[in-house]
């Protein structure tokens, strides 16, 4: 891995980090989004442009990650499973216990006062649908929620990394002895939307594709002589144009799915395409900038705790600017900046004042 | 003749009606036959049948059921159908196909699915009335079901569905299953599970109650055992009464937990019910009376139904009873409709039943019926005079201080009833006329007209014909007659008392007199009839004549102020008689003249409200304002309200009691107590407003109907979904509602509006339907609510989200399909662009390079050999000349290469066949100067093949590289040159018989040449050659 891979790698892990906010800040009624999943709400600028944004163009995130991912752990793999895997044990679960923790404290603290209780009330995030404060709850529910289903949702990201590393040997195997079999079922997975239990099957493909490049040396770092920007630009926007007026427009149909799945698929490859060899000379600009390497290193607080900041931020700001005009679009555009200030003003200070924990907090990611 | 004794048979029960003011709706008609007289206590009621052409498919109605949503469905001997307030409709049902036969019964199955019995087919099935699915239920019996068995379908206390099959034994609906199956979980005495008559399921003690043909028995759950007279452990006392074990055809548990029986009595040869306290111990004869006094003819009792407001029902074979809970006892009602043409015609009650408003319900076999009525109270009394001699003009009425009311008629005189309503003899004649009258003057008595108590002694003027009076001292009971000289023989139509205690009296000739300290005074000659003397509250007189219109008079100077005809000024009545006057608000004068007259008394204007205002009748006879403001109307097409706030006028007629107001069209009066009563020919209605007032709101309004392009669409199912999805073309629809209140229905006014198209609330026509054709694409929610005449409104406002989806064409979805597709082409374009320009880039190299390897060198050569000639033309002649025949070598080959690199160049050498005819031309010219024979072979399907520029020169330069090796050193004699397809390459071959070579040790250009011009042209080249046995070269290509 040369140094402009390097510097590429710490780019988008944190641009993609920093565009999570916008994917969670996602406010429209039904706030859970899958691939295929239809909007039924009218068709206004507001509603298009959060559901354009959320589940069109910002969908390549998740899948650059875990590529970057794939990529620099096959890097490693030369060093002994044991080692690998408490590493990783260290820089995953770890953060994953902790940030699953903050998130829960935040939420039982909200739930203290009236006002922020009630925008915890309203934002309804627990993912078993138990919304009572957490008073009611109990140890038992408030240990489920903290090890199995976070209030921090986007911490499934993690949890799964750790897992595909349990699991890298075979990865590896598939990706080195049977690479089209393993691509192409893998690929199958993805666009099945395939999960079970805590296994997800969303990252498998990008993961694989990660050690793939690595292992067949791929020239990650050259835009390829067949790569048109253009033309993986007017497809990336194309595709997550389409989708998303089909998901205002079509019914909820089998066809309509595999549509929108057919697209989501090829929105994401486009995206990625797009977003990784035509933005070079951004890249560039970034990395050459101090203040963008500051801050890119605490792409892992951000990550760890815009969840469930950004529901709870959002709730409230209805609540007060709810007779805005355009409030929902202008809570959608704010709200996830205001939670990335609060974000990195938040790993400032534990990296200075509580250094340990904030390396044990960021396995060792935010300096 | 008219109050004969025995005429007048009114009730007890009337007491009551005066305590029960505030009570809901009851209806009381009473029928008076002077001739043959009966009176019967009895409901109004409405009959539904196929005659209506609202769609009843069938006048035998054997069940009805209301469901959660207020539809009322019924099973009649063409089927299932649901009846919406206005249409009864059949359902085309899924699944399994439901027989248009008898529904005799029809329980509700859990999730408002119906249990349908249609025991003529033997058939039973469930029908769901949102997905229209009807499931046949089959019976699956562990033997053999007898041809002859009854069925009667039941349901427990745990919701499930029961099958009693006599002659077989009890079935349960199994939900696996689906089907009916043996179940004895009841434990009956043995044999006696197939010779069970009725089940009744108590639902407080959980028992479950066995009438069978070997008597009575009873399941109670908590002791899972089945008890009955031969094991009667709790020593129940009902089983120790011989007469309930046999014969028991029916057991009923009332609210009051007593227990009725019908039984059989033998010795009548008919049922007859028995009521037993709660043991069953002994017989209750309290609230009984008139139970067993049905019709003198046969009758049978089925059935026991209890209202849920505790009124009680008994039904059956040519007999229906319902308690009186005023009378506390059970009047008979009999199958009378012919004879009063309101109450009910059937020969067999089949269900009784009260929907959610209390109205009663009746199936029969001749249709369906259905009545306002609760718990067999009365509120609006309806009275028939039936006189079949003369009829019974009532010309006015007066209620008197001590309750009694008066009544004037043509030709009877005054009558009496007392606060009851009964018959009672007044003391009018007590004094006897004056000896010194005339018999005419005597007999005018009897043509009675006006009536009017005195304010401050009550003292009643009676007005009758032939300018005769009366005035009768209530108190003393003594009767002044007088005939006012000034009256001559005119008639008194009006009398009334103005604020000052003067009587005013109007007269057939159109005068008015004033009697005050005791004169009578001649106020103003009219020279019309005068129909109603008013006064306004500021002591305006207001008098309505009979073809002279309306006068405003000055009742102190009799002076008149104002004259409305329906002729002359600008504000014209719309009709000239005036038959009642009426003052709604400080400034608005009513007069009924045709239609309404509203007069504003200050400003003069008139303003009419009409038939066309949502009047019945332009034909207005009676006004009356109640004591909240209504005006109560009588027009000869029955009864009205008029609602001074909003203007809204009511109708009310049989479905609310009020069955002869267009009858009552001469008299009416209002009560200290607020009753009013309008009287008329042969008949006098009597209800206190505040009965028709309803202070719950009205149900939320249903979508009984929805139709795209005037065609049904099933709404239960559409409305299943979040919303109702219709295509592009589907955006003409009419949507039918109604709150399903049968009782309110005509009375409520509906508000919708389409969100989406509509601004504000539109208000409903009496049709409770809206069109809206050709609505745009996207999405819509109609909302509507109703109000009732209260003004209160429905609790929700029913919505029904509608989408329609617009033309594909006109959709974001294809609009960003079509931009990235233009997106596209101008990539397309754009790289085309830019190959075109690499391509004439690219020949311009290849040029170059051609020119520079074939031209440059050879010139070079040339330029070195002319050199060297130069230098050696005087010295070395013959060497000199030996320079020049190379040059002359080389200058030729250069123009061959030229020839070919221009050849090759030229776009007219496109096409295959000018390739061939070069290839053949060069061959020919090469092997004839070496004296060799040629067969070229060329298939004519080749000049189909394309070859671009670069493609054909390389062809040629390997054809021609194998030519030149044949006539240069293959030796020889014949050359067979062969060009052709082969599916998508083209093959070209040259073979020769001469000496061969070895192609392992042949080195040279040539054969290099070839294999890399064979390489450019993603082909395959094959030199097959041995020494001795000629050469075979062989060049496959691709082509298109």
């Amino acid at each position: 891995m040369n140094r402009f891979l390097s510097q590429k790698f710490r780019f988008y892990s944190f641009v993609c980090i920093a565009l999570l906010t916008f994917v969670h800040g996602y406010n429209l009624k039904v706030g859970y989004l899958e691939a295929a999943s239809l909007v039924e709400e009218p068709l206004t600028f507001t509603t298009f442009f959060e559901f354009f944004m959320a589940n069109g163009v910002l969908r390549f995130r998740i899948p650059l990650l875990f590529i970057i991912s794939g990529y620099i752990f096959s890097l490693q793999d030369n060093k002994p499973y044991t080692f690998m895997i408490g590493k990783r044990f260290k820089t995953l679960m770890i953060p994953f216990f902790i940030w699953s923790a903050v998130g829960l404290l935040i939420t039982y603290t909200l739930q203290q006062f009236p006002v922020t209780a009630q925008a915890v009330k309203d934002a309804g995030m627990d993912q078993l649908g138990d919304n009572r404060p957490y008073n009611e709850i109990g140890w038992l529910g408030i240990l489920h929620r903290w090890l199995v289903v976070p209030i921090s949702f986007q911490l499934w990201f993690i949890r799964s990394l750790f897992i595909y590393n349990l699991l890298y040997p075979l990865f590896r195997w598939g990706v080195t002895k049977i690479p089209a079999i393993w691509l192409i079922a893998t690929f199958i997975l993805w666009a099945m939307q395939f999960s079970y239990l805590t296994f997800e099957g969303n990252g498998i493909f990008f993961f694989s594709l990660g050690i793939w490049i690595n292992k067949s040396n791929y020239p990650l770092d050259k835009k390829p002589a067949w790569f048109s920007a253009y033309l993986a630009w007017v497809c990336f926007i194309g595709f997550a144009m389409i989708k998303s007026f089909m998901a205002f427009e079509l019914e909820n149909t089998n066809l309509t799915k595999v549509v929108l799945i057919a697209l989501y698929a090829a929105t994401v490859i486009s995206g990625l395409l797009a977003v990784w060899f035509s933005l070079d000379e951004l890249v560039k600009w970034c990395m050459q900038r101090k203040w963008f390497l500051w801050l890119s290193a605490f792409a892992f607080v951000i990550y760890g705790m815009h969840v469930p900041l950004i529901e709870y931020l959002t709730m409230l700001m209805y609540r007060y600017m709810n007779t805005i005009p355009n409030y929902r679009l202008l809570v959608y555009l704010t709200a996830p900046a205001i939670v990335l200030a609060i974000c990195v003003i938040t790993g400032v200070l534990l990296r200075k004042l509580v250094p340990k924990f904030y390396r044990l907090a960021t396995g060792g990611r935010g300096f | 003749m008219w109050f004969d004794p025995g005429c007048l048979l009114l009730h007890v029960h009337c007491i009551d009606l005066y305590n029960q003011m505030n009570k809901p709706l009851f209806i009381l008609l009473c029928v008076f036959c002077c001739i043959q007289s009966h009176a019967q206590r009895g409901f109004a009621f409405n009959r539904l049948s196929t005659e209506d052409g609202i769609g009843l498919a069938s006048n035998d109605v054997r069940s009805i059921y209301q469901d959660k949503k207020g539809f009322i469905w019924v099973g009649t001997a063409n089927g299932l159908q649901r009846f919406d307030g206005s249409k009864f409709i059949h359902f085309s049902t899924k699944g399994d196909p439901m027989p248009h036969t008898l529904v005799t019964q029809i329980i509700p199955e859990d999730s408002n699915r119906l249990f349908l019995s249609m025991v003529t087919v033997h058939e039973f099935g469930i029908f769901d009335p949102v997905s229209f699915e009807y499931r046949k239920i089959p019976l699956k019996p562990g033997k053999e079901i007898s041809s002859r068995a009854d069925y009667l379908p039941w349901k427990d206390n745990e919701g499930n569905i029961w099958l009693t099959v006599t002659r077989h034994g009890l079935m349960r609906y199994d939900k696996k299953q689906r089907a009916f199956v043996d179940d004895n979980r009841f434990d009956l005495p043995k044999g006696w599970e197939t010779v069970v008559r009725t089940v009744f399921v108590d639902s407080v003690k959980k028992q479950t109650w066995f009438c069978t043909d070997s008597g009575l028995c009873v399941y109670n759950k908590a002791a899972n055992r089945t008890w009955y007279k031969k094991y009667n452990p709790g020593r129940l006392p009902i089983f120790f009464n011989s007469q309930l074990q046999t014969g028991m055809s029916r057991l009923f548990i009332d609210k009051r937990r007593r227990i009725w029986g019908i039984v059989w009595n033998p010795g009548s040869g008919r049922s007859q019910a028995v009521c037993l306290d709660e043991n069953g111990a002994n017989t209750i004869t309290q609230d009984t009376a008139g139970i067993n006094q049905g019709p003198a003819g046969y009758m049978e009792l089925h059935q026991m139904y209890e209202t849920k407001s505790g009124g009680m029902w008994l039904y059956g074979n040519g007999v229906l009873f319902s308690f009186d809970n005023e009378q506390r006892r059970f009047n008979y009602i009999g199958s009378d409709a012919d004879v009063t043409q309101i109450g009910i015609s059937y020969e067999s009650i089949y269900q009784v039943i009260d929907d959610k408003d209390g109205s009663i319900w009746i199936a029969t076999n001749r249709g369906l019926y259905y009545t306002s009525a609760v718990s067999g109270s009365f509120s609006v009394i309806n009275i028939l005079f039936d006189n079949k001699n003369n009829p019974t003009d009532i010309t006015d009425i007066l209620e008197l201080d001590n309750g009694d009311y008066w009544l004037t008629s043509w030709s009877y005189g005054v009558k009496t009833l007392d606060r009851f309503l009964r018959k009672k003899e007044n003391h009018l004649f007590a004094t006897a006329p004056p000896t010194n009258w005339t018999a005419e003057q005597k007999g005018n008595l009897k043509f009675t007209w006006a009536l009017c108590q005195q304010k401050k002694d009550g003292k009643v003027w009676v007005g009758c014909n032939g300018g005769v009076l009366m005035l009768y001292d209530t108190l003393k009971r003594t009767t002044q007659y007088l005939a006012p000289p000034a009256f001559g023989k005119t008639t008194t139509r009006y009398i009334t008392e103005d604020a000052f205690g003067a009587i005013w009296f109007g007269t057939q000739a159109g005068i008015i007199f004033r009697y005050q300290n005791e004169q009578f005074t001649e106020l103003l000659r009219l020279n019309a009839v005068i129909h109603k003397i008013f006064f306004d509250n500021r002591g305006m007189m207001w008098v309505a004549t009979y073809e002279s219109g309306l006068y405003a008079i000055n009742a102190a100077s009799g002076k008149i102020i104002h004259h409305f005809t329906a002729t002359t000024g600008n504000n014209k009545l719309y009709a000239n008689s005036g038959y009642d006057i009426e003052q709604l608000n400080d400034s608005m004068i009513v007069l009924a003249a045709g239609a309404l007259n509203f007069i504003n008394k200050y400003t003069g204007t008139v303003k009419l409200v009409t038939y066309e205002d949502g009047l019945p009748s332009n034909n207005v006879m009676r006004l009356r304002m109640d004591d909240n403001g209504y005006l109560w109307i009588i027009t000869s097409n029955g009864l009205c309200r008029y609602n001074p706030t909003n203007n809204r006028i009511t109708s009310y007629g049989r479905r609310d009691g009020i069955v002869l107001a267009e009858k009552t069209n001469t008299a009416d009066f209002i009560c200290k107590e607020g009753y009013l009563i309008f009287g008329g020919s042969n008949a006098m209605i009597m209800f206190h407003p505040s009965v028709f007032s309803n202070t719950q709101p009205p149900p939320d309004v249903t979508i009984t109907d929805f139709k795209i392009f005037n065609q049904y669409y099933p709404v239960d199912s559409l409305l299943q979904d979040d919303k109702i999805k219709l295509k592009s073309d589907q955006n003409s629809v009419s949507i039918n509602f109604a709150s399903l209140s049968f009782m309110q229905r005509d009375k409520l006014t509906y508000y919708y509006k389409m969100e989406g198209l509509d601004e504000d609330w539109i208000k409903a026509d009496k049709s409770m339907s809206v069109n809206y054709s050709h609505m745009p694409a996207g999405n819509y929610v109609f909302k509507v609510f109703c109000e009732n005449l209260e003004g209160i409104r429905s609790p929700n406002i029913t919505q029904m989200p509608i989408f329609i989806k617009p033309p594909f064409w006109r959709t974001g979805w294809f609009f960003s399909v079509c931009l990235y597709v233009i997106a596209l082409i101008i990539y397309v374009v754009h790289r085309l662009r830019v190959n075109k320009i690499l391509a004439v880039e690219k020949i311009r190299n290849n040029v170059a390079r051609d020119l520079h390897d074939d031209m440059g060198s050879t010139l070079s050569t040339i330029n070195i050999l002319s050199s060297m000639a130069k230098s050696k033309m005087t010295t070395e002649p013959s060497k000199a000349g030996e320079y020049i025949a190379k040059i002359t070598d080389n200058s030729q080959r250069m123009m061959e290469a030229m020839d070919d690199i221009v050849w090759s160049i030229k776009p007219s050498n496109d096409s295959m066949q000018r390739i061939v005819a070069r290839m053949r031309e060069f061959a020919t010219n090469v092997l004839e100067a070496k004296d060799m024979e040629l067969e070229f072979v060329a298939d004519e399907t080749l000049f189909d093949v394309k070859l671009n520029m670069q493609a054909r020169r390389d062809l040629f330069l390997i054809f021609k590289e194998a030519v030149n090796n044949a006539a240069k050193y293959s030796k020889a004699t014949k050359v067979d040159i062969n060009i052709r397809p082969e599916g998508k390459k083209l093959v070209l071959q040259v073979k020769d018989d001469g000496t061969g070579f070895d192609v392992n040790n042949a080195d040279g250009n040539g054969l290099a040449n070839m294999q890399k011009r064979a390489g450019f042209l993603s082909g395959n080249i094959d030199i097959l050659s041995n020494e001795g046995s000629g050469t075979i070269i062989k060049l496959v290509i691709p082509v298109s």
